[in-house]
């Protein structure tokens, strides 16, 4: 190899790490904020305060968090399998930090532009279980293992009415190009997915919260049955890269679900003249900002909300409610496709 | 016309395919506790299915879907002598399952299943669709195997069954990557065609063996025989005389298109093998079975001593010897049948007779049964003019006349020393003395059943002819 | 083509880099005393009185094979519905086949409980 070619190499590595470096820094902080955000929403619905301490109204709140959880001792309990204990979190943050490689912030401005997007990050949403069962198994700890199989059994169940919903959205983008599935819904308000796969749509809202583990899905967790479920033996550190991870994927669903049924960064004025042309300067990624906050809102909302499923009720729902709704929906997109209906 | 989506010769694989579903569906919403809807459907499926066989007969040879699907004589005549098997069985099953808690849909359902991988196996053309098939037929019997799941027996004889079938699907599949390997195809044509050009070296001859041991392994010959009288033995009965019967006949559908199909033009590698399996299985099956006194243990050994003379017949290597093997191996599913339907007579309520000390004063008491016992190991033994004599007559005929004197001299011997045991069966039942009638069924199904199984053994001895042309007919169309 | 995939490599290795970073600041940061009591599974408030890997309920497995089932289903279902509006009503006839089967196993596991918890 020459010179030259290295230095090529080196240029690009380093372009690509600024690139993830653009990514993960805003994506942390986002993550620290959507926790802050959700106590003092949650604090308000439920006519509290919240955390209002540390900083003015509390906006410190989140680093003092992340600096006392640092200091914090990361307790190995014995009996576990000390390598797997240890390595169990990491697997569970790094795919949920990876998928976001081929989310699109606007048009062109995505980090990989891969035609597999969609794959890509079907993939790394299901290696998360791994670290789930792993932290589950290796804790060698009765709460943690039962939470780990609840855990695992719910995350594939809803992975499977969440891989039929996205059939669907396949089916009327023809491309697996997260961009792509994003530019063929342009026309405005009206030719978003949203509409045609609306049955679609809340099957995979709703997958998206049982699949981050989120109330009122959260029985993995549920502090009144199995204390903290597979993550019950961490601590400190340890236990942080559980929460960054879960917020992480939170941000990701909703994303997601802004992308793939809600047009991601195309404005919703496309078409409507004057609104249009007034709306012309706002960029797309503000567009995609505020659609994703408001189903992380909506996230925040649902735990303020509902109380906890029991185990049984989120298993049917999963397999015998979704699995059948996307089943029969896949049909009737088919014809609507076929029909000419969706042009 | 090798590269055509023919549909016309696979229309009784999806005609079973989807009377497979809508009886699964039908038999969902079912409450009878009798299952005779499901039982009906089966069999009028069966029944169809033979009719399309029928009309089947004659056909011209037919390769589709790329080459990997065949329609011949020989696969039609195969497929008819199953459904025709698989309908008695399930007939003879039919009381004892319902007094066994076993009157599940899935019976008739896994059934139907084996019978589906039966077919692909016999219309294979490709050595993968034959494994395709095989599976399909294994994983159903292990099953079936399994269905009585409060018996400690047939639970541990199905784990058995699984771990030997696997190794055995192992050996078979490593066997064909083997030969893969070497011919860079998997179909049979193909392979056939390489060895007739460049002939069987090293590589294949090796594949040779693991196909050969696969195979052996499945039909249950000796020396890989030892897990089959546990398997047979451990089965509830009605799925014993289906497992040991229906599927012999489509595995002879597989050793011929995997052995002479395709390795035809190496047989001079194979058939010793053949040869050597076929007289170890003759030898320990009769002898082993001499010491019996459980009647199921001592069919399963004789059943090995069988599939020895059947795969003696498949060592010759001609057509008339294909045909003789094919004419054993489907009056062998008929005897088999039959023999495992004297223990499902004796099974009633939800007691197992298996002892033969079981069957003392039947002469007394129960004349007529005693009669059609005697007929079934008569005909097992192979004396005439039952059928079971005809197509060993024949085999040993081959032999001789092919210069295997040797073997067919050992093979008689031992199928004198058969005699002995078989004789002793009929001699418990007429002249040992009893004291208490012997149990017997009150279904006068299965005594139907049974006494028309046991006619035709008869029928068909003194015309053997019919059977024979068909099985004939099968190989003369081949070339 | 392919280079479009070398982002995704670099950061999967960031984000599990990250991940063990973390971790790696935790333990440095953190007092570490351990103790007996301290290092005992946690089991509401007993002493642990037996191993935690128990057995377990079969319906997880039972979850686990449906799950494998449905999502090679999923894995078939991608390509062809990327292509979809190519295709002719053969394959999407073929494809209704494909699922037509797959219903009917899921009929029979639903009646059969397969799907019931409790």
């Amino acid at each position: 190899m020459s010179d030259v070619d290295f230095v090529d190499w080196a240029m690009t590595l380093i372009w690509i790490l600024v690139k993830i470096v653009l990514i993960i820094l805003p994506l942390v902080l986002a993550v620290a904020y959507a926790t802050y955000a959700e106590r003092k929403l949650i604090g308000y619905m439920q006519l509290r305060l919240g955390p209002n301490r540390v900083g003015p109204k509390g906006w410190l709140q989140p680093i003092a968090d992340t600096v006392k959880l640092i200091m914090k001792e990361i307790v190995v309990p014995q009996g576990s399998s000390k390598v797997l204990f240890i390595i169990a979190p990491i697997l569970f943050i790094g795919p949920s930090f990876a998928a976001w490689a081929v989310v699109p912030f606007d048009a062109g401005l995505v980090l990989a532009d891969i035609n597999l997007g969609l794959l890509y990050i079907l993939a790394m949403t299901s290696i998360g279980v791994y670290g789930v069962i792993i932290a589950g198994w290796a804790s060698n700890s009765k709460y943690a293992f039962l939470g780990a199989m609840r855990s695992a059994a719910q995350i594939v169940s809803y992975e499977l009415a969440m891989g039929f919903a996205l059939v669907g959205v396949l089916m009327c983008s023809q491309s697996t190009n997260l961009g792509d599935i994003v530019t063929s819904q342009s026309g405005g308000i009206l030719s978003w997915y949203w509409l045609p796969l609306f049955p679609l749509l809340v099957v995979y809202w709703i997958s998206g919260v049982a699949e981050t583990n989120r109330a009122p899905f959260d029985m993995a967790e549920g502090e009144s049955e199995i204390v903290a479920g597979f993550h019950v033996e961490y601590g400190g550190m340890a236990f942080s890269l559980f929460f960054l991870a879960e917020y992480a994927n939170m941000i990701l669903i909703s994303f997601l679900t802004a992308i793939m049924f809600f047009g991601g960064w195309l404005s919703p004025f496309e078409g409507l003249g004057v609104l249009e042309e007034w709306t012309a300067w706002i960029p797309g990624t503000i567009w995609l900002l505020i659609k994703a906050s408001w189903f992380l809102f909506m996230l925040f909302w649902l735990r303020a909300t509902f109380p906890r499923f029991r185990y049984d009720q989120i298993m049917r729902l999963g397999w015998k409610i979704f699995i059948p709704v996307t089943l029969v929906w896949l049909p009737v997109v088919a014809i609507i496709i076929k029909a000419g209906w969706l042009d | 016309m090798a590269d055509s989506v023919n549909y016309s010769i696979i229309s009784s694989e999806i005609f079973l395919l989807i009377a497979l579903c809508v009886i699964m569906l039908v038999d969902l919403f079912q409450r009878d506790k009798e299952r005779k809807l499901t039982f009906m459907l089966t069999q009028g499926s069966l029944l169809t299915l033979f009719i399309m066989g029928v009309q089947d007969l004659g056909v011209q040879e037919t390769i589709g879907f790329s080459g990997h699907w065949i329609q011949d004589q020989f696969a039609v005549v195969l497929k008819l002598a199953i459904y025709l098997t698989a309908f008695i069985s399930l007939l003879y099953a039919r009381p004892f399952i319902r007094e066994r808690n076993l009157m599940r849909g899935e019976y008739y359902l896994l059934t139907l299943f084996s019978i589906l991988g039966m077919m692909i196996m016999v219309s294979a053309n490709s050595l993968l669709v034959v494994y395709l098939g095989l599976e399909l037929l294994s994983l159903s019997l292990y099953a079936l195997v399994a269905l009585q799941r409060d018996s400690n027996d047939a639970s541990e004889a199905a784990v058995k069954y699984f771990v030997m079938g696997g190794l055995a699907s192992g050996f078979l599949l490593y066997g064909i990557s083997l030969v893969y390997g070497m011919t860079g195809s998997i179909l049979i044509d193909e392979v056939a065609n390489y060895i007739a050009v460049s002939g069987a070296n090293l590589m294949i001859q090796f594949g040779l063996v693991f196909i050969v041991v696969g195979i052996s392994f499945k039909f249950g010959a000796a020396p890989f025989h030892m897990w089959l009288p546990d398997i047979y033995h451990g089965s509830p009965s009605s799925i014993t005389a289906y497992i040991s019967s229906v599927p012999k006949i489509a595995a002879f559908g597989m050793a011929f298109r995997v052995l002479e199909s395709s390795f035809g033009g190496a047989d001079i590698h194979w058939t010793p093998m053949i040869m050597i399996v076929a007289m170890l299985s003759v030898i320990v099956g009769n002898i082993v079975a001499l010491i019996q006194t459980n009647l199921k243990r001592m069919l399963s050994y004789s059943a090995i001593a069988h599939i020895g003379y059947f795969l003696l017949g498949l060592s010759i290597g001609t057509d008339e010897a294909y045909a003789a093997s094919m004419f054993y191996i489907i009056v062998y599913a008929l005897m088999t049948l039959a023999g495992f339907g004297i223990i499902i007579f004796m099974s009633s309520d939800k007691n197992d007779y298996q002892q033969i000390s079981d069957l003392r004063g039947m002469g007394r008491y129960h004349p007529w049964y005693a009669l059609m016992f005697t007929i079934i190991m008569i005909s097992m033994a192979g004396i005439p003019p039952l059928i079971g004599f005809w197509p060993k007559l024949e085999i040993f005929r081959l032999l001789v006349i092919n210069d295997h004197v040797l073997a067919a001299v050992v093979a008689i011997a031992f199928s004198v020393v058969g005699l002995v045991y078989y004789l002793k069966v009929v001699k418990e039942m007429y002249f040992t003395e009893a004291t208490d009638s012997p149990n017997v069924s009150n279904s006068r199904s299965l005594k139907i059943a049974i006494s028309v199984n046991c006619l035709l053994l008869v029928i068909f001895g003194l015309m053997p002819d019919r059977i024979y042309y068909y099985c004939l007919s099968a190989f003369t169309s081949l070339n | 083509m392919l280079e479009n995939y070398l982002p995704i490599l670099v950061f999967i290795a960031i984000g599990l880099g990250f991940g063990a970073f973390l971790e790696l600041a935790g333990y440095l940061a953190a007092p570490r005393k351990e103790n007996f009591d301290k290092t005992l599974p946690f089991e509401c408030g007993f002493d642990a009185f037996e191993d935690a890997r128990n057995k377990f309920d079969v319906r997880f497995y039972l979850v686990a094979i449906l799950f494998i089932i449905f999502d090679l289903e999923v894995a078939f279902l991608f390509p062809w519905a990327v292509v979809f509006q190519e295709l002719s009503w053969f394959a999407i006839g073929a494809m209704g086949v494909f699922l037509g089967l797959l219903v009917v196993g899921f009929i029979y596991e639903w009646k059969k409980g397969a799907l019931e918890w409790e």
